[in-house]
């Protein structure tokens, strides 16, 4: 196969994981107003503060516009027409995976991740988020042996309330931002983790998210908290059934790390990026943030970016102790009439902070792909260091890469550097691979993911293997 | 607030120099309207994000109404010893003759003064003048075209080729109400010509006025232009530039632009590609004292393919300073075979000062090659090092170190005592710093 029929064949390539799961669920009718929060919140069974925090967000976001800054094109949404709740049918929540609806189990084997056998063989506590609620969380009392705290948010709100008041809304406040402000006030569910003190969390901890039922927002609220000198790794995954209707998807998460601290956080997302002319697809508008509140502490973001037709992401790292460290490192694949706007903001303020940025984007077909970032550093932020690469590479005539690093330095003794570079897979490089007998396709293969080595080398070995298996199927074809 | 009550001071004389020209009236009516329809631009502002205007609208400029007579005595120190150039001077952005040196032009070639030309043979430049700025001229582009008047004008007809630079002084002298000047130049390039052009900002005295200046370039084929633009304006001097280049197929720019003087300047080079083959290469040096801000945007629009681009600035902070680099190569769809790279350096020398640098690339085609780069940093601990343990003082040290960092820009200056001359102004100012 030639090249050209190659790209041909991506551009054209479907979506693999596209069917929706036939179940009941139970959903409130579209539209948002404060009666639509109140029941959320009732449903939900929520605390009176947790009421009060989520109609003072809606108060805001009522206030506000949405922004149109992103280098990003798609028809203005309303927010009238979406429905804000959506839970799968169950009794009293189950208590072991036989209690749980077996056409969810069969969703998560088609989509190659069996429960099951996570359990089993690879020790990864499983907190699998079908639609809005949590239906399965396992290997708790493995954790809770630790100390570890890992749980649905919404169980958090009812039996560790204190942290919730504490810190929920403390590294993104919702006067954030438009899309922060409307996730506080109808988030449905979401993951809270919370490792004391000392303790290195035995296990990687990962959830699934999985976008399900027509017409049904996903506004998922994620909080981590690692108490000084801990350690956790936490994977977050995602997949969604083909669809037609456009999916907005607004999720929060927010990291605290405190002294001696290291949180990594990885993200692989493979949502439905709609089809050839850009129909449907999710729109994915996230805000993560990571809060080094602690001397010498860590919070690392790691994500692989494949699916979603609207991208817009910035994971950030306020680096507020001294000697703390942020690290981002992203590979982003647009095809299609995918456009993704993202990148991270590294915010220095405590003393000798560093931050080092890796950001690989691919943008092939039609697709439409922006980095974005910033990194600051203020005037008490004596001896920071960034190191910032972003490398574009581009599959096809009709697709556009670009650049919008701002870099703001304040202080004298800080040093930062920003290579950018944007190419074409080189025909040398194609050639050479071709004349020691590799197949276009898997000379392209290659290339691409020795571009993107810097990244995966971040991730855990498991999802490595899956992320780098995810941008072969991304790019089957481009790749022969 | 409407832009015009903040800048009608700037545009009162444009009636009062309306000529009868129907054209250049309805130019200037355009630009006026343009002036109105928009608000001063705020920080919110993508092209102002880190540039206040506040301390420029508190001065209260108004247009220059008189002129200032001069002898030719009163500029020789500001003569570049040794350079024989066809000079144009102008003095609060008037022309004026009996400072400048055009006699004996070569055939096809004419040099002048813009409100000289409108006069004589406004034909000459009707199809150009304003046209390579466009019609979305940002705020203080508009202004300017507002109350267009006089400037620099070179025309070269194809072929012809000036064995000496063209030199623009421009001079301005402070009064008691601060003055605002808005020169305007044109120059026009036909096919396989070649010109120097050296436009320097300079002043007699110590004084708070503005400049606002708008140069209109274009290229024809194969043209080639080598540009240096010195700023050292007044140190309270407020100063804004606007460049428009456009560049015919195979054709050279080259611009070296060094930004030295003034207490807020803010220079905006626009650089649209026209033909095939064409390269420019944008280089530039700013030094950044105690309470300056200067403000540097670059925009280069590779719209046709296989064009070369090199954007190069350098900048050193050593005051309570600010400067601002926002550099953005925009690659269309279909301009295949680019190739761009963009890098910004800077150099931070004491607590207080402050860089923001923005270098953007927009790329919509696929066969190109673009880079970007972009450090911010001290000067080297074992460079200083090495130069202390072989008896070199400190301050002389650090001197040297910051003039080797500038050196890479201000060695493009030609003719030699024009690099002689800004490299001592700029190693004068270093000695302060360190």
């Amino acid at each position: 196969m030639t090249v050209s029929s190659a790209v041909e064949a991506i551009v054209t390539s479907e979506y693999e994981h596209g069917f929706v799961t036939e179940i009941a669920s139970d959903t409130l009718p579209p539209g948002l107003d404060e009666g639509v929060v109140r029941a959320i919140s009732a449903r939900k069974g929520e605390p009176e503060f947790m009421l009060d925090y989520r109609l003072r967000a809606f108060r805001h976001w009522q206030t506000m516009t949405a922004p149109r800054w992103a280098q990003v094109h798609y028809p203005p949404i309303d927010f009238q027409a979406i429905s804000y709740f959506s839970a799968p049918k169950s009794k009293d929540g189950p208590k072991s995976l036989d209690e749980i609806d077996p056409a969810l189990l069969e969703t998560y084997t088609k989509l190659g991740i069996p429960i099951e056998e996570q359990m089993a063989l690879s020790g990864i506590a499983v907190d699998a988020v079908f639609d809005s609620v949590s239906v399965a969380t396992t290997f708790r009392t493995q954790l809770a042996a630790a100390g570890v705290i890992f749980c649905a948010i919404s169980e958090a709100v009812h039996d560790h309330p204190d942290l919730i008041k504490q810190y929920l809304g403390s590294v993104v406040p919702h006067t954030d931002n438009f899309y922060a402000a409307l996730n506080a006030a109808v988030f449905s569910d979401g993951t809270f983790v919370y490792v004391p003190k000392g303790v290195r969390c035995p296990m990687e901890l990962s959830t699934y998210f999985r976008i399900n039922a027509r017409n049904t927002g996903q506004f998922e609220r994620t909080l981590i908290i690692a108490e000084a000198g801990s350690y956790v790794s936490y994977l977050e995954g995602c997949t969604a059934p083909m669809r037609d209707e456009n999916q907005l998807h607004a999720a929060v998460v927010e990291l605290i790390a405190m002294d001696d601290a290291e949180i990594k956080y990885s993200t692989v997302q493979n949502w439905y990026p709609g089809d050839a002319k850009g129909r449907g697809g999710i729109y994915n508008f996230v805000t993560k943030r990571g809060d080094c509140r602690g001397a010498r502490s860590k919070i690392s973001w790691t994500q692989v970016e494949t699916g979603s037709a609207i991208t817009w992401k910035y994971p950030s790292c306020l680096l507020r102790g001294d000697d703390s460290v942020g690290e981002f490192y992203s590979v982003a694949v647009t095809k299609g009439r995918q456009q993704a706007d993202t990148g991270t903001k590294m915010i220095h303020l405590g003393r000798n902070t560093s931050s080092t940025i890796v950001s690989k984007g691919i943008a092939a077909g039609e697709g439409e792909q922006t980095y974005r970032g910033l990194v600051r550093i203020a005037t008490k932020a004596a001896g920071a260091r960034n190191h910032t690469q972003c490398d574009s590479l581009l599959i096809g005539a009709r697709c556009a890469a670009h650049t919008v690093p701002y870099i703001e330095v304040k202080n004298p003794t800080a040093q930062t550097e920003h290579e950018a570079t944007t190419s074409k897979i080189s025909d040398d490089q194609l050639f050479y691979c071709r004349s020691r007998g590799l197949t276009a396709e898997d000379a392209v293969s290659m290339i691409v993911n020795g571009f993107c080595k810097e990244v995966f080398k971040q991730l855990p070995m498991e999802f490595a293997v899956e992320a780098q298996k995810l941008l072969s199927i991304s790019l089957e074809g481009a790749v022969g | 607030m409407s832009a015009v009550s903040g800048f009608e001071q700037w545009l009162a004389p444009a009636e009062a120099a309306a000529s009868g020209l129907q054209w250049l009236a309805t130019r200037r009516g355009e630009a006026r309207a343009r002036v109105q329809g928009q608000g001063v631009p705020g920080t919110k502002q993508e092209a102002w994000r880190y540039t206040s205007l506040t301390r420029l609208l508190e001065q209260g400029f108004s247009a220059v109404a008189e002129s200032v007579p001069l002898q030719p005595e009163a500029i020789e120190h500001l003569l570049i010893p040794g350079l024989e150039a066809w000079r144009v001077v102008l003095v609060n952005g008037r022309f004026a003759p009996e400072l400048s040196a055009l006699a004996g032009l070569p055939a096809g070639v004419r040099i002048g003064s813009l409100a000289e030309i409108l006069r004589t043979d406004p034909d000459a430049v009707k199809d150009r003048l304003n046209t390579i700025a466009g019609p979305d001229q940002p705020l203080f582009s508009a202004l300017n075209t507002a109350g267009l008047d006089d400037g620099l004008v070179v025309l070269m007809d194809a072929g012809t080729a000036l064995a000496r630079p063209v030199e623009l002084i421009h001079l301005s002298v402070g009064s008691e109400t601060p003055r605002v000047a808005q020169p305007r130049h044109l120059v026009v390039l036909a096919a396989g010509t070649q010109a120097h052009l050296i436009e320097r900002y300079v002043t007699l005295t110590y004084a708070l006025y503005c400049t606002n200046s708008v140069l209109e370039v274009t290229l024809g084929a194969g043209a080639v232009l080598e540009h240096q633009r010195i700023q050292l304006e007044s140190p309270d001097a407020f100063h804004l530039a606007a460049l428009y280049v456009r560049l015919g197929a195979a054709s050279r720019y080259r611009c070296t632009n060094i930004a030295v003087g003034a207490s807020w300047a803010r220079t905006d080079l626009t650089v649209r590609f026209s033909g095939e083959h064409a390269a420019c290469d944008l280089q530039g040096l700013y030094l950044v004292g105690e309470r300056q801000l200067l403000d540097v945007h670059l925009d280069v629009d590779h719209c046709v393919p296989r064009c070369v681009s090199r954007e190069y600035f350098k900048g050193i902070l050593y005051g309570k300073g600010r400067a601002v680099f926002d550099g953005c190569v925009h690659v269309a769809r279909d301009a295949q075979q680019t190739d761009a790279a963009m890098t910004n350096r800077n150099l931070i020398l004491c607590e207080g000062a402050e860089v923001d640098t923005k270098p953007q690339l927009e790329i919509e085609a696929d066969d190109v090659k673009c880079s970007h780069g972009t450090t911010v940093g001290q000067l080297d601990p074992e460079q200083l090092f090495y130069l202390r343990s072989r008896g070199i003082g400190a301050a002389l040290a650090r001197r040297m170190l910051c003039l080797g960092f500038a050196g890479e820009i201000l060695d493009a200056l030609t003719p030699e005592a024009l690099r002689m001359q800004v490299t001592q102004e700029v190693g004068r100012r270093l000695e302060q710093a360190t």
